[in-house]
């Protein structure tokens, strides 16, 4: 394996390696447009030259492989007066939009120029002009023609990875205009990666447009929970202005590099499903129509629980957790449920029609931890079973996780339940159509307040961390779990769900040997034969 | 989409390449030849007809300057104000065709019969000043010469 | 002197096949198909310091000995007669008036580097040589000089006319191949390079027209007698096209070597209406520009490139005393920005600015650190670029800054930069 020097520093990578790549491996920040390392190299925009020694050119470190004993500079005095002279000719003809571009601050070209800029401005003519500006070319993206630096990242991108085609340079010299085949559009189900890639403020997404400036957004890792791929994210949320966006908390969410799961990549229904995170959200527990404590709730519930368990008739108990649940939600819900409450009927498999899928990142089962619920909750059970018996009265608490019921079983059903079962039970984050029929309505965190992992369709065990509190007097769904266990007698010993993850490793054989500190941000992989 | 005649006719181009998209500039020329321009529906029969997806014939379209996507005139003249027809006297030529027939450069005379465009070398320089007039070159162009084309050809 | 590649100019119906085979028309391809093995045709035109006459310059058959005999791919032969070098008109007479000599030198290189495909690639302008050329392949075909087993050698060989459509990039040799393949005229990174991978990914070699016009008189004559006229490293003779303000523009043989001087004086008939030289370039509008004092200079790659310029395409143009020179380079610059393909950042922005920055000067509307910056400007496009066209902006524009600065300066307003600061 070739042994090469960068700024002193020596490395051994691959043959083949490029110098940006190997660079890249130091930690050493070679500016860069054009290269993207899921697309193929372009070698347009000239800003990566660097100084090789015994070559008497610059060398772009996108394109040059790197040989051993090579020997490379990137921040020789030629280098830098290089990377000066290539900002200068990609601001010749560049709007300077930032005090109303969205990218301003996440902005390559602003970045670059203020680490490597000139400064003295020498430009002093009229700069070319395109033919549209803040033009949107789809439902989720802006097209600002002018501020683009024809890196041809995004054409690279629909050719490449979605192979949809939508985009082309057209014309040529400084006239040459990025835009889409006329009269077509940009949506397919990733349009929202290409404002990812687009250094500058070329290629804008609608729906963040003038919401926040982006310093002012904290970011939290986490993953996508709109279905089973898990596609690793950010969640990034305004943490200086509370006050504004109608207290929406969540601007936007990204996607986070995970070679093994999304790459650099989201669809698009999970990038823009955030809003239920700050909208439409059940704030206080509720018995019928009365907002009453959090104590109250759990004394509900003990109420019709407690006689069933001294009565040894958990027959009567009928649980529906969910496998939209965190691996910690659902191991305390069988330590209650299964363990505790031992003959109580549980099941997470309700009837949902599989979604859309495609070849790509999106999976047809919407639920983010399916993987995690058939090890942690194995069960013979069927819900489908579980509700029928609930209409017929065999059921006196009925604790459903999220679940629409209305949607699943429709509202004659959910109706009968209400009036069959004794204590009906809605734990959820979001209002839907069940709560209204339900007796009890208990506020649940969403991901982004939660600590915790799913496991992916690849049996990948993720972490997902937590970005805010939860939201007025929501609650983690293990917390309150353990709320109600404790009350029944049974308290748990967990403190965080980093405790709780340990006895999973302990407990179940396809999670053993793992911890929070090995998952880390990248994920581990289940010991299952499946997998 | 192409009728199977037309497909047929065009196949004969087509075969002579290993690759069926490097048919594609023959075919355009082919196509605006016949049909005097180049429009998105050609684009887009020319696209499934060499399976290249449709932005990229209009790529190139817009790249090559003998593509056009506005119809020109029936007699089109192709100024060449490079260095060595630059030097005897383009700009003149250029002044006296506007005079002359009353449209810029990329314009159209409203009776659609004479159009013009300013172009670079034509590879020519020995008949400076010159110009093509549709497929002809025309050189050693005078106020006389440009009076007596378009008297010609009006 | 002796005519190579214009002998048969001037003769009645010179392009018709029937006037090519009175003259050992197709004689010098028998010869090389079956007396000699591909190695020794190469070998042959080495010796003979033939250098490729579009621009570069570069020797002819160490071009064609990279082409790796052991890859399993195709070769292809593709000549570049996309002749767009402002100054340059000679390969159309060519193309027009000896197409057969051109189908000659490509059967011979063909067979030379083992390929048995051959594209020319003609600039969509070039109508009549378009017309031309297929007619004389048409009559090639039909006369077993193309296709199967030609001549009775066993040898196949295909050719087929392609036409460009108007852009100057593609007299690039990377930027050619990617029309040929149906894609917008981008230059390609290198390496690799067109003899390993180039088009369809096959190895290939790119002449220019005229080039290959000089192979079939190589082979029959032998490389001693071509490399003996000529200079040193530098053989044969070539075809000086001559315009701007001369006498007698056109198109001129003589051997490698001769100086400029005698080109403008002796054979272009001088200056006209009795004024006095101020300016040539010497090798199409990418050559940095020559002044009066430079006349002597013998007209090679090797003599050109010592004064700080280049033989290029052989495209002279010659300016006499009342030329603006500042007028000049904004037209240089001008054809620079219009033909710029836009790939890369130096080249793009870079040649819309330098043109925008002269025409400024040209009409009085420039200040001071207008012209102080403009040579700054020029050259940090050079060096920068994919391609060779962000070196020609530098060297060819940058020539006019630097050799008639103070017409550059006489331009500058002091007037409009005192009342626009």
């Amino acid at each position: 394996m070739p042994n090469l020097i960068i700024d002193g520093k020596q490395v051994e990578v691959p043959a083949g390696t490029t110098i940006i790549q190997a660079a890249d491996k130091l930690g050493i920040d070679i500016p860069r447009y054009c290269y993207h390392p899921a697309l193929p190299v372009s070698g347009n925009c000239r800003i990566c030259m660097v100084e090789v020694e015994k070559q008497p050119k610059l060398q772009i470190a996108c394109y040059t492989p790197v040989t051993d004993g090579m020997v490379v500079r990137t921040n020789s005095p030629k280098v830098l007066e290089v990377r000066k002279t290539i900002l200068e000719f990609l601001l010749v003809n560049h709007p300077v939009d930032c005090p109303v571009c969205d990218q301003a601050g996440e902005c390559k070209l602003q970045d670059y120029y203020m680490e490597h800029g000139q400064y003295d401005s020498r430009l002093g003519d009229v700069k070319v002009k395109k033919e549209k500006k803040a033009f949107a070319i789809g439902p989720t993206v802006m097209l600002d023609q002018e501020r683009c630096i024809l890196c041809t990242r995004c054409v690279r991108f629909a050719d490449n990875i979605t192979e949809t085609h939508e985009f082309g340079v057209f014309s040529r010299g400084d006239h040459s205009q990025l835009d889409v085949y006329p009269g077509r559009q940009l949506d397919n189900n990733y349009s929202g990666n290409v404002v990812d890639i687009c250094p500058v403020g070329a290629l804008t997404d609608t729906d963040f447009r003038f919401k926040c400036r982006v310093w002012y957004l904290a970011k939290t890792k986490s993953v996508c929970p709109g279905c089973s791929m898990g596609c690793n994210i950010t969640v990034e949320w305004d943490k200086m202005r509370p006050h504004q966006h109608k207290k929406a908390r969540v601007m936007r969410l990204k996607p986070r590099h995970n070679p093994d799961v999304n790459d650099y990549w989201i669809c698009d229904k999970g990038r823009y499903n955030y809003r239920f995170i700050d909208e439409n959200r059940i704030q206080h527990p509720q018995h019928n129509n009365d907002i009453i404590s959090w104590d109250q709730a759990i004394d509900t519930i003990v109420s019709v629980l407690k006689p069933l368990k001294d009565s040894k008739r958990m027959d009567r108990v009928g649980a529906l957790p969910s496998a939209s649940l965190t691996n910690e939600d659902l191991f305390i819900i069988r330590k209650l449920f299964t363990d505790t409450l031992k003959g109580a009927r549980v099941d997470f498999k309700v009837p949902e029609k599989p979604g859309d899928t495609d070849a790509f990142l999106i999976k047809a089962d919407k639920n983010p931890n399916r993987a995690g619920a058939l090890k942690i909750l194995p069960s013979d059970m069927d819900a489908a079973q579980i509700v029928q018996k609930a209409t017929q009265g065999e059921i006196d608490l009925l604790y459903v996780f999220g679940h629409d019921l209305v949607k699943l079983f429709g509202k004659e059903t959910v109706q009968q339940i209400a009036k069959s079962v004794k204590l009906f039970v809605f734990q959820g984050s979001n209002v839907n159509e069940t709560c209204s029929f339900a007796h009890l309505n208990l506020p649940s965190s969403v991901y982004a307040e939660k600590e915790g992992t799913f496991t992916n369709c690849q049996g990948r065990v993720q972490r997902i961390w937590p970005a805010f509190m939860p939201l007025a007097e929501s609650k983690g769904d293990w917390e309150i779990v353990s709320m109600l266990s404790a009350k029944l007698g049974s308290p748990c010993a967990y403190k965080n769900s980093q405790e709780i993850f340990d006895s999973i490793a302990a407990t179940i054989p396809a999670f053993f040997e793992m911890n929070y500190e090995k998952i880390s941000d990248r994920g581990m992989v289940l010991k299952a034969p499946e997998f | 989409m192409f009728t199977a005649e037309y497909k047929q006719e065009l196949d004969k181009i087509t075969h002579k390449y290993e690759q069926k998209r490097a048919a594609l500039l023959p075919l355009l020329h082919s196509v605006q030849e016949k049909e005097g321009l180049i429009t998105p529906q050609t684009e887009q029969n020319l696209a499934e007809y060499l399976e290249v997806p449709v932005v990229h014939v209009h790529e190139v379209v817009s790249f090559y300057h003998l593509f056009h996507q506005k119809r020109i005139g029936k007699c089109h003249f192709s100024v060449c104000q490079t260095t060595a027809c630059a030097l005897r006297g383009a700009e003149e030529i250029i002044e006296h065709i506007q005079e002359r027939l009353k449209i810029k450069p990329g314009e159209t005379t409203s009776d659609g019969k004479f159009s013009f465009g300013i172009v670079e070398c034509l590879g020519a320089c020995e008949l400076a000043p010159m110009m093509q007039c549709n497929k002809e070159y025309k050189g050693f162009l005078s106020k006389k010469k440009i009076d007596e084309l378009i008297e010609d050809n009006s | 002197m002796e005519k190579i590649v214009t002998r048969h100019f001037g003769l009645g119906n010179s392009h018709r096949l029937e006037s090519y085979l009175k003259d050992n028309g197709y004689q010098a391809a028998r010869k090389a198909l079956t007396q000699m093995t591909g190695l020794q045709v190469i070998d042959e035109v080495k010796k003979s310091n033939l250098r490729g006459l579009g621009g570069a310059g570069f020797p002819t058959g160490t071009k064609w000995s990279f082409i790796p005999q052991a890859n399993p791919k195709p070769k292809y032969l593709v000549i570049n007669g996309d002749e767009g070098e402002p100054g340059t008109f000679k390969d159309k007479y060519i193309f027009e008036l000896d197409p057969h000599a051109l189908l000659e030198g490509i059967i011979i290189t063909c067979y030379a580097i083992g390929s048995h495909k051959a594209y020319i690639y003609i600039r969509g302008e070039y109508i009549k040589s378009l017309e031309r050329v297929q007619a004389a392949v048409d009559e090639a075909y039909k006369a077993n000089y193309l296709g199967k087993g030609i001549m009775g050698t066993g040898f196949d060989i295909d050719v087929v006319v392609h036409p460009g459509a108007g852009a100057y990039i593609c007299g690039e040799e990377t930027a050619l191949l990617e029309s040929l393949e149906g894609k917008k005229g981008f230059p390609r990174l290198k390496p690799p390079f067109p003899a390993v991978v180039g088009l369809f990914g096959c190895p290939t070699v790119i002449n220019n027209v005229e080039t290959i016009a000089c192979v079939p008189p190589i082979i029959n004559k032998g490389a001693e007698w071509y490399a003996k006229l000529g200079s040193e490293k530098n053989g044969g003779n070539r075809l000086f096209c001559v315009s701007g303000h001369v006498n007698k523009p056109g198109v001129y043989e003589l051997p490698n070597g001769t100086t400029l001087r005698e080109i403008i004086y002796e054979h272009a008939g001088g200056i006209p209406n009795g004024r006095k030289l101020k300016a040539v370039i010497p090798g199409g509008i990418s050559a940095p520009i020559l002044t009066p004092d430079q006349l002597d200079v013998k007209m090679d790659f090797d003599s050109l490139k010592s004064i700080g310029s280049m033989a290029g395409s052989g495209g002279i143009i010659v300016m006499d005393d009342t030329t603006d020179m500042v007028w000049a380079a904004m037209v240089a610059a001008r054809f620079f920005a219009h033909e710029s393909c836009g790939q890369c950042s130096p080249c793009r922005e870079g040649s819309g600015w330098v043109y925008r920055n002269i025409k400024r000067l040209y009409h009085g509307h420039a200040r001071p650190h207008d012209l102080k910056n403009l040579p700054g400007i020029v050259n940090n496009i050079g060096g920068n670029t994919i391609c060779a066209f962000g070196d020609a902006v530098t060297m060819s524009v940058g020539s006019y800054v630097t050799k008639f600065r103070s017409e550059f300066e006489a331009k500058v307003n002091k007037e409009y930069a005192e009342s626009h600061h």
